[in-house]
């Protein structure tokens, strides 16, 4: 019985981080219309700035606060510069376009940061005072708890941005309506950059959560997977559906992990992949998705 | 400036590819230089072109059954890899664990694959654009684990001594003669590839392409018209998939990642979505930039930088290239073509 | 021959109408019938309990202001929406809720309201894609295309030409849909509905966005089809094209059928005059 409580704490915690990670997938999807394959990278390469500003255990380099601020404003910055470089020419042309850019920009980002930082996985400084902590029976990694903080903390941060201040209005305003708000004067470039900083952002963050505990690595990228598989669960348009999705990756994750591992060893890699599956053929739109109806 | 009419006196000759004397000629000539190209191309007593001219080929074929699929049918298929990894574990594990002779493992492979395409293909009764690609890319990940975990297909470390193919006493064993084998195959996947285009298949597969809503009213089977779009795409893929792994004599899963799916995708855009030509020229393109790495890699003058570094290397030229090409011309190099082409005919009038 | 256009309009109905008004005399059956039709999105009823019957070689008009429900019915009778309750028949024969390429496959065909056409290809090819459920060939065969595949692409190349001369849009031929005025498109996407040999086509709202020139070519093919002996359904706004080109008008409102009756009977039906305002229901008869 603790086992499973265990299970779907941590469950909890680490769906949320999730969750948020994904937040910024579905930003670009509705707001700039993009597919973003590409999305894991940006996590990845925020996860390797910060370790070039931070350093590693051993060898620190800044320290935290002033590491963490750099990263964020070179979150700001690289968000900027994709949205610049690539994706603003797309916009207007069908879906497909700018998805196929997002598979070539997978493809480039990739590479370039294995070329920079090379193939081996790397320690991140301490971000969080490791260790686990009890509560009661249950005993939690002490990161989790920092990174559900965190993940809480910027959660909140956009959500107040959205609601209290005149920028955020209007990207909310363009968020459901581009047309009409750009009839009441919020420039689709404007919304266009923010959409992707805000995206850019989310990702760095959830990528330097997720390497302050698995390490700085090029399998980063391989968010991109669970990122899919919480937007597919929990609908491609539906910001709470990404919490949704988030925790029912991680928790049930955990507990196919456990319970699951002796018939089928590695089940979690393939967790996320199966749980596409499901979704896709049950209910595409996931579970708080729209469903299109086509009219003729 | 020549005058060039397009007179055509029957609607046969309206539809041949081959309509004049001079594509005759120009058809021909081709066909030699093909024929003597191995020949041209070991001049140098260096096979490596040779080489990467036989994988170039079979990339051609895999990548044509992309085409289809995604070029001609718009049903955007991210686990192309998968199926050409079908192909060649199924020749790999018939050659080698139960001995049967190439000429009968390699139809069973492009079989094998296309029956997995039916597979692939049957969600798209309600999956449409994205939610297809995502279960695409699904299938090619669980198809690698399926692979990686299953005793037959010897795990992650794959199948090696895959047996050369042989007719009675002749081994087709060296690049040469891999060549002509390859090319035979290629040529009936170019031709068969036009054909597909020029008939009511083709159609089909624009109609449901363009505009898969309407295209019912004209009593088109969209459904149907999906899965065999992926039926022949994956029937390519599994023969080319065969071909390379006798080829190359080994396969492994690492062999078949989504990268490569990225590439083969690129390579039909960069070529041009629904073309046979457009198709040859995308993967000529990437190959060859691949081709010319390699040999600056191989040069004596640079310091040994590993491979990792060039494969990166590789990698990030292809991704610039597919960002190249889909924001400034996303009708691919066919479309570049056919304007010279066009110029070319008003000349000197522009 | 120019002159008003109802003018122009009933000389030539008269001229081609081989059916009484009130149905007597006529050997024509009923061709297309719906009985108690019910199509409801979510919360919004679409249709409630139409009926209505089409009889066969006639041109029929459904008409009823915006969001009465007329492409609705259209879509259900084609097979592109499903009615949650009713029948629809085709020849007597139960077609409710067959997919939509079935009911082309059975000889009915239809436009749409935006043309649906094929942006990219020429009109030739637009209309030869319409030869697809009349052609034989198997996936094998289309590889190797000399055999069937080449003579059945010889044939409907010679029946999409006669298409072609039939609607007179020989200068269209050759150009590319995206090339062409919205007019022309809508020529071209009435002339692809006839490439597939129907019974009873459906036109919706094929005059809506013409100018006079271009509504007379419209209303010309119509009774064109309409001697071939194909029935006609056309859903429209313009009263003058109404009254003057059907034998038959279905007037549809809030999802319900109102009236349904000669063009004069329909015009003297207060529920009509009443549900236009202003009892816009222009032509000369009313």
């Amino acid at each position: 019985m603790t086992t499973l409580l265990q299970l779907t704490l941590s469950g909890i915690l680490v769906g949320c981080v999730f969750g948020l990670i994904a937040m910024g997938f579905v930003i670009t999807y509705r707001s700039a219309h993009v597919f973003n394959m590409a999305y894991g990278q940006f996590a990845m390469v925020g996860a390797y700035m910060a370790w070039t500003f931070l350093g590693s255990p051993d060898s620190p380099r800044f320290p935290l606060w002033l590491g963490i601020t750099m990263t964020v404003l070179f979150a700001i910055a690289f968000g900027l510069f994709v949205e610049r470089a690539f994706f603003r020419r797309m916009i207007g042309r069908p879906l497909f376009v700018p998805f196929m850019l997002s598979l070539g920009l997978l493809a480039l980002i990739n590479s370039v940061v294995l070329l920079v930082w090379g193939p081996a996985p790397l320690a991140l400084a301490e971000t969080f005072p490791k260790g686990p902590v009890g509560i009661g029976e249950i005993t939690l990694p002490q990161e989790y708890l920092w990174s559900f903080g965190v993940a809480m903390a910027a959660l909140i941060a956009f959500v107040f941005f959205f609601r209290n201040t005149k920028l955020g209005l209007a990207f909310r305003a363009a968020y459901d309506n581009q047309v009409a708000a750009r009839c009441l004067g919020v420039s689709a470039r404007l919304n266009s950059q923010i959409a992707w900083i805000i995206s850019s952002l989310l990702a760095t963050i959830g990528g330097i959560l997720i390497a302050s505990v698995q390490g700085v690595s090029p399998l980063l990228g391989e968010l991109a997977i669970s990122v899919l598989a919480v937007t597919m669960l929990g609908g491609l348009d539906s910001l709470v559906g990404c919490i949704a999705g988030g925790l029912v990756l991680a928790i049930g994750g955990n507990l196919a992990s456990y319970y699951l591992n002796t018939y089928v060893q590695g089940i979690s890699e393939v967790f996320g992949v199966l749980l596409i599956l499901m979704v896709l053929l049950i209910r595409p739109a996931g579970l708080f998705g729209s469903k299109s109806i086509d009219r003729v | 400036m020549r005058t060039r009419g397009k007179i055509k006196r029957d609607y046969g000759r309206e539809l041949a590819v081959i309509r004049t004397r001079t594509h005759w000629f120009i058809l021909s000539g081709f066909l030699i230089f093909l024929g003597i190209l191995p020949t041209i191309l070991t001049a140098t007593d260096n096979n490596s072109w040779l080489t990467w001219l036989n994988f170039t080929l079979i990339t051609i074929i895999a990548v044509l059954g992309l085409n289809i699929t995604t070029g001609m049918a718009g049903q955007v298929s991210l686990g192309h890899a998968a199926f050409i990894m079908v192909g060649g574990y199924t020749v790999g594990i018939l050659t080698t664990k139960m001995d049967w002779p190439f000429w009968l493992a390699l139809p069973t492979g492009g079989i094998v694959a296309a029956a997995l395409g039916l597979l692939v293909g049957a969600p798209s009764i309600r999956l449409r654009g994205f939610y297809l690609a995502i279960a695409t890319l699904a299938f090619l990940l669980v198809a690698q684990f399926i692979i990686k975990h299953l005793d037959i297909t010897n795990g992650i470390h794959g199948l090696i001594d895959i047996p050369a193919p042989t007719i009675s006493d002749f081994k087709i064993d060296t690049d040469l003669k891999w060549y002509y084998l390859i090319l035979l195959l290629a040529i009936g996947g170019v031709i068969s590839s036009v054909n597909l285009t020029r008939s009511r298949l083709g159609r089909a597969f624009s109609a449901i392409r363009d505009n898969d809503i309407t295209a019912p009213s004209m009593g088109i089977n969209v459904y149907l018209t999906k899965v065999t779009a992926f039926f022949i795409g994956s029937l390519y893929a599994g023969i080319a998939g065969g071909l390379g792994a006798s080829y190359l004599g080994v396969i492994r899963v690492d062999q078949f990642t989504i990268f490569d799916s990225i590439w083969y995708l690129g390579m039909v855009i960069i070529g041009g979505a629904g073309s046979t030509a457009g198709t040859v020229m995308g993967v000529l393109f990437l190959r060859l930039i691949s081709q010319c790495l390699h040999i600056v890699s191989m040069g004596s003058w640079l310091p040994s930088l590993g491979a990792g570094f060039w494969i990166s290397i590789n990698y990030a030229i292809y991704g610039a290239a597919i960002i190249t090409f889909v924001s400034f011309q996303p009708y691919g190099l066919i479309a570049i073509w056919r304007k010279w082409q066009a110029q070319y005919k008003r000349w000197p009038f522009g | 021959m120019r002159g008003k256009m109802g003018q122009f309009f009933e000389i030539t109905v008269s001229e081609g109408n081989h059916m009484a008004p009130d149905g007597t005399g006529n050997k024509n059956g009923t061709i297309v019938a719906g009985r108690d039709l019910s199509l409801s999105f979510g919360g919004i009823k679409a249709l409630s309990n139409v009926d209505f019957q089409v009889r066969r070689g006639e041109i029929v008009s459904i008409i009823g202001p915006n969001g009465a429900g007329k492409t609705c019915l259209v879509n259900c009778i084609t097979g592109y929406y499903r009615p949650q309750k009713g029948t629809i028949t085709y020849d007597g024969r139960d077609i409710t809720g067959l997919p939509s390429y079935r009911i082309a496959r059975l000889g009915i065909s239809r436009t749409f309201q935006n043309p649906s056409l094929y942006p990219h290809m020429t009109a030739f090819d637009n209309l030869m894609l319409a030869r697809y459920m009349h052609t034989r060939t198997t996936l094998p065969e289309a590889m190797l295309f000399f055999g069937r595949s080449r003579r059945e692409e010889i044939e409907g190349r010679r029946f999409v030409e006669s298409i072609i001369s039939f609607a007179r849009i020989q200068d269209l031929s050759n150009r590319t849909v995206a090339t062409m005025s919205y007019g022309q498109r809508k020529l071209v996407e009435i002339a692809r509905a006839l490439a597939m040999e129907p019974r009873i086509i459906f036109l919706d709202e094929p005059m809506s966005g013409l100018d006079e020139v271009m509504k007379e070519l419209v209303a010309e093919l119509i009774i064109s089809i309409r001697n071939q002996g194909i029935t006609v359904v056309l859903v429209e706004h313009d009263m003058q094209v109404v009254m003057g080109l059907s034998n038959s008008v279905i007037v549809l409102d809030f999802g319900q059928k109102i009236a349904e009756g000669s063009p004069d009977d329909v015009c003297r039906n207060s529920q009509v005059t009443a549900a236009y305002i202003g009892g816009i229901v222009a032509g000369r008869s009313c």
